[in-house]
């Protein structure tokens, strides 16, 4: 495609266009301060409640991921503090190890198992290994997500790729 | 047999964990992986390998449904090659703790060398085919890593480049040998093959030739040979195990087992053995003239390999006797001589044939281990390479008077290369210098034990095969039933009368003495012979011509605008979609039951996405897209699947975050050229592609098989536990599936990843501009009153 260039005006800063990040913008943050805390807790609970009900690892992840992108946006910081991207083999260790541990065991590879415990607090209270199983996929999804999502965040305008457009 | 193929990965894990404490001393730890190898001495000294006897054999069910087993079978010449392997390996291992710079990178060394190490067990040992086809291909891959070890060295990148290509062409050969033969045998167990069903099969000849390529390519025989001196970039150590005892024998473990299948044909032997010969020939040829004494060996390796070859080839009794004992002499001899060129190297600072000269003085104990060895490469008594080598002629005297010319001519050559490589000892000592004419090492002086002591227990295996032969024929009878020549009535000696195979030595050894003492002229004759093409540039053209032709289909393909490529993708899906709909035409079912409810959203989707062809805004687009998103989400709730809801809700969130991301990149949305002509294809393409969706669809409402919905319905709280039906199929019943996807996520956030950093990489570094991640990074701002770019100034047009 040939190139259209037209005269430039180093003097004139460009106005925000649509899609320009928010900076040190007080009502967003505002905002962000509480819906962190809320949509983390309901990730949490979705990856919890996952066996029984609509949610696991997976969807949780994504919230989780939402979460923490509006937390970075809001607050120019990462919640996380640690590079995303190491999320994803832990994440992948521990779905992987679930799986082995029936295995050396002698049951099918990733056989699960459950059980019921009843505690005075808590009442009676089932517990399943999927649920580790579940945690991995959850670790992968937020690290993977996130590490995406702080790319595309720090990518430099001025990194375009040459020839494009 | 399990134990011995698997430890070696397993401690290959634990190897890269504990190298960065240990050290140089993972070798040690590196070697005791072995150990179940070397223990397979045990049934192959038993009675398990008698004709008689039944082979042991190791099942371990994988996937039974496909006919994918790790079977494990020790039959003689799987135990012998086992041990092989057991040996060379444990000697690399002990010789590298001492060999290597204790600077190098041992996290990385031994766990390759281990993998390696199980690959090639596997290999051997494996009895199913499929199974046998992922070892080679391992051992491809491993030796990929092993020789580009040194992967700042653009000679150690190029020689693992292609060493891997060219085994990894031989490999896709395997795969289809592989399946050809489990087709036509009735069997993916090797030993359970209904052999004449395979000899009457129309797939013979076609599993024949693949099954050749493959063991060529692996085997470097011509005109493959090309990687083998190249591979030689790998530290010594390595090159000890890979290249003389282990790696490319595969290809001739390959002949050996696969000849009682096809050594029937005609063309097996027709094909294998002149090959063989002149691979033998070249091989030797080549090896005399090189100057660096590790290409030397490289080069002398080809060509034994094509001895081997040769009598692998023969497909009789005969033959495979001879092979066989010098399989074993060469393993010997030529990984005791490349731990005498790593001694060489090490202690002397160069390889190069013209820089050495006197060593015997400096280093005696190396000297004798190298004659030895030399010895035994050159075919003289008393030596276990003399004894093989008479076994050879007298196959090859049965074979016909062209094939012993060639012979005699190869081993010839052959002395000829090992009195040079000896050579490099006698004279008077000369301290090896650089270009610059200063010494390379001040002190040159005999090596530790740690490097004398493999060598010395090989050198002393080289003269035990020879004088004392009924050892080497004790271990090649092992061998015998597995191999088919236990009736085969010959025996080794050292002195076993005037026979042709003796005159045949005989001229050898004239030919031999007189190449040595016309060796100047020799020379200077090889370099007036010099080919004007070469493998090794007919290699580079290809690689050449293919990223031409790569990148210009590349520039023709990707090059183009989004739009263009959308068409095009467009286009050839509703091609292959059309094509399937006419091909097998479907009985539309009615529209099942659906809720009310879904109308609404139904019409909510439409106009969505027709919202979305006339906005002119971006912002509104992407919301208008989320509108489809998100009605897709109400569809699923409508239809009682709140788990689909809920995850396609989460996915179209992410979604429109990305792509608000994203935005500040992205020209203006309708600053693409539009010409009036592409609206027609474009209406088209879109109207095709929309009633070929809508008809693959409703194509799909139709059940092929009984659905298997009640199952998970049933099972799921009994099995799983787990009330949320879903969620038990995604970490229970279909956890595998599960797993693999999180793979492909954690692949894509790598390949992200790595794109973002190189993209940073080629530019110049700003303030904000690291490598690492820091959390607390700021959000980089648009620099205000900087040079806009020609793309911004378009943008904001």
């Amino acid at each position: 495609m040939p190139k259209r260039s037209r005269p430039t005006h180093p003097s004139r800063p460009a106005p925000p266009r649509p899609g320009d990040l928010l900076l040190h913008d007080p009502i967003l943050r505002t905002i962000s301060r509480a819906a962190f805390a809320l949509v983390m807790l309901f990730a949490l609970l979705l990856l919890w409640r996952g066996h029984n009900a609509p949610g696991g690892g997976f969807i949780a992840g994504l919230m989780t991921v939402c979460a923490l992108i509006l937390h970075r946006i809001a607050n120019n910081q990462s919640a996380l503090r640690l590079n995303p991207a190491k999320l994803v083999p832990w994440g992948l260790a521990l779905s992987l190890t679930t799986g082995l541990v029936p295995y050396l065991l002698g049951l099918p590879f990733l056989k699960s198992d459950y059980g019921y415990v009843t505690t005075a607090l808590t009442g009676e209270f089932e517990w399943a290994t999927a649920l580790f199983f579940d945690l991995g996929v959850y670790l992968v999804v937020v690290g993977a997500g996130l590490s995406l999502a702080y790319a595309l965040i720090d990518v430099q305008p001025n990194e375009r790729v040459e020839g494009d457009g | 047999m399990t134990l011995a193929v698997l430890l070696p990965f397993v401690m290959a894990a634990l190897c890269a964990w504990l190298a960065r404490p240990l050290g140089r001393r993972t070798g040690y730890l590196a070697a005791l992986a072995f150990v179940p190898a070397l223990l397979l001495a045990a049934p192959l000294a038993g009675s398990s390998v008698e004709p008689g006897g039944t082979a042991l054999s190791q099942n371990t069910p994988w996937v039974p449904e496909l006919g994918l087993n790790l079977v494990f079978r020790g039959d003689g010449f799987s135990l012998l090659f086992a041990v092989l392997i057991g040996v060379i390996g444990t000697l690399a291992s002990l010789y590298s703790v001492a060999y290597l710079s204790p600077r190098e990178r041992f996290g990385r060394f031994y766990p390759y060398l281990l993998l390696f190490g199980g690959s090639m067990l596997g290999l051997v040992l494996s009895d199913n085919l499929i199974a046998l086809f992922g070892f080679w291909e391992m051992t491809s891959v491993t030796s990929f890593l092993l020789i580009g070890l040194w992967h700042t060295r653009s000679e150690a990148r190029d020689g693992a480049v292609k060493a891997f290509l060219i085994s990894a062409l031989g490999g896709l050969g395997l795969l289809a040998a592989v399946a050809l033969l489990s087709m036509a045998g009735g069997s993916t167990l090797l030993s359970e093959l209904d052999l004449e069903a395979v000899r009457a099969s129309p797939l013979f000849v076609p599993a024949l030739l693949l099954t050749l390529l493959a063991a060529f390519t692996k085997s470097a025989q011509l005109p493959f040979h090309l990687w083998l001196p190249t591979a030689m970039e790998a530290p010594t150590p390595v090159s000890a195990f890979l290249h003389s005892a282990t790696m490319v024998k595969a290809g001739v473990v390959l002949v050996a087992k696969f000849g009682l299948i096809f050594g029937s044909s005609a063309l097996w032997a027709g094909i294998i053995v002149p090959l063989g010969l002149a691979t033998l020939f070249w091989g030797s040829w080549r090896a005399l003239k090189q100057t660096d004494l590790k290409a030397l060996l490289a080069y002398s390796t080809v060509s034994q390999l094509g001895l081997l070859m040769a009598l692998y080839g023969l497909a009789d009794a005969e033959g495979r006797f001879a092979a066989t004992t010098h399989l074993l002499n060469h393993a010997a001899f030529k990984a005791a001589l490349f731990f005498v060129v790593g001694i060489i190297d090490h202690e002397t600072g160069t390889r190069e044939v013209s820089q050495l000269s006197g060593l015997r003085r400096k280093l005696p104990i190396t000297f004798v281990l190298a004659g030895l060895a030399a010895l035994s490469m050159a075919g003289l008594p008393p030596l276990g390479g003399f004894i093989s080598k008479e076994l050879f002629y007298e196959a090859m005297l049965h074979a016909g008077p062209a094939f012993i010319a060639v012979a005699v001519l190869g081993s010839a050559l052959t002395l000829a290369y090992s009195a040079r490589l000896v050579a490099i000892f006698f004279g008077s000592y000369r301290a090896p210098v650089d270009d610059g004419g200063r010494s390379l090492k001040a002190d040159v002086h005999e090596a530790g034990p740690g490097l004398l002591l493999p060598p010395a227990l090989l050198a002393a295996g080289a003269l035990l095969f020879g004088v004392w032969p009924q050892s080497t024929e004790w271990l090649t009878r092992r061998v015998g039933a597995a191999l088919d020549f236990a009736g085969y009535g010959g025996h080794l000696y050292l002195w076993h009368g005037v026979t042709p195979a003796l005159i045949a030595t005989l001229i050898t050894w004239a030919l031999g003495a007189a190449l040595v003492w016309q060796s100047a002229r020799v020379y200077a004759l090889q370099l007036r012979l010099e080919l004007p093409i070469s493998s090794n540039g007919g290699y580079r053209a290809l690689l050449r011509g293919l990223g031409t032709f790569a990148s210009a289909l590349i520039t023709r393909t990707q090059g183009l605008a989004l739009p263009d490529q959308l068409r095009i993708t467009l286009a050839a899906a509703g091609l292959m979609g059309g094509y399937a709909v006419w091909r097998a035409p479907q009985v539309f079912q009615p529209f099942g039951t659906l809720p009310p409810s879904v109308l609404p959203i139904a019409v909510l989707l439409v106009a969505g996405a027709m919202g979305v062809l006339l906005s002119r805004n971006r912002l509104t687009a992407v919301i208008l897209t989320g509108l489809t998103g998100f009605g897709s989400a109400a569809a699923f709730l409508a239809m009682r699947a709140p788990d689909l809801a809920l995850t396609q809700l989460l996915i179209e969130a992410v979604t429109v975050i990305l792509f608000l991301l994203v935005f500040q990149y992205l020209p203006g949305i309708r600053d693409l050229p539009r010409r009036r002509s592409r609206y027609a294809v474009d209406v088209v393409l879109a109207g095709a592609s929309g009633v070929g969706a809508t008809l693959l669809i409703l194509a799909s409402l139709r059940f092929l098989a009984p659905p298997i919905s009640p199952y998970y319905l049933e099972n799921a709280y009994k099995g799983g536990g787990g009330k949320n039906v879903v969620n038990v199929i995604l970490v229970d019943f279909r956890g595998f599936d599960t797993l693999g996807e999180i793979v492909v996520v954690a692949v894509v956030a790598l390949a992200v990843g790595s794109l973002v950093r190189l993209g940073r990489r080629g530019r110049a570094p700003t303030e904000t501009d690291t490598d690492r991640q820091s959390p607390n990074r700021t959000i980089p701002v648009r620099p205000i009153n900087n040079q806009p770019s020609p793309t911004d100034q378009e943008v904001r047009r």
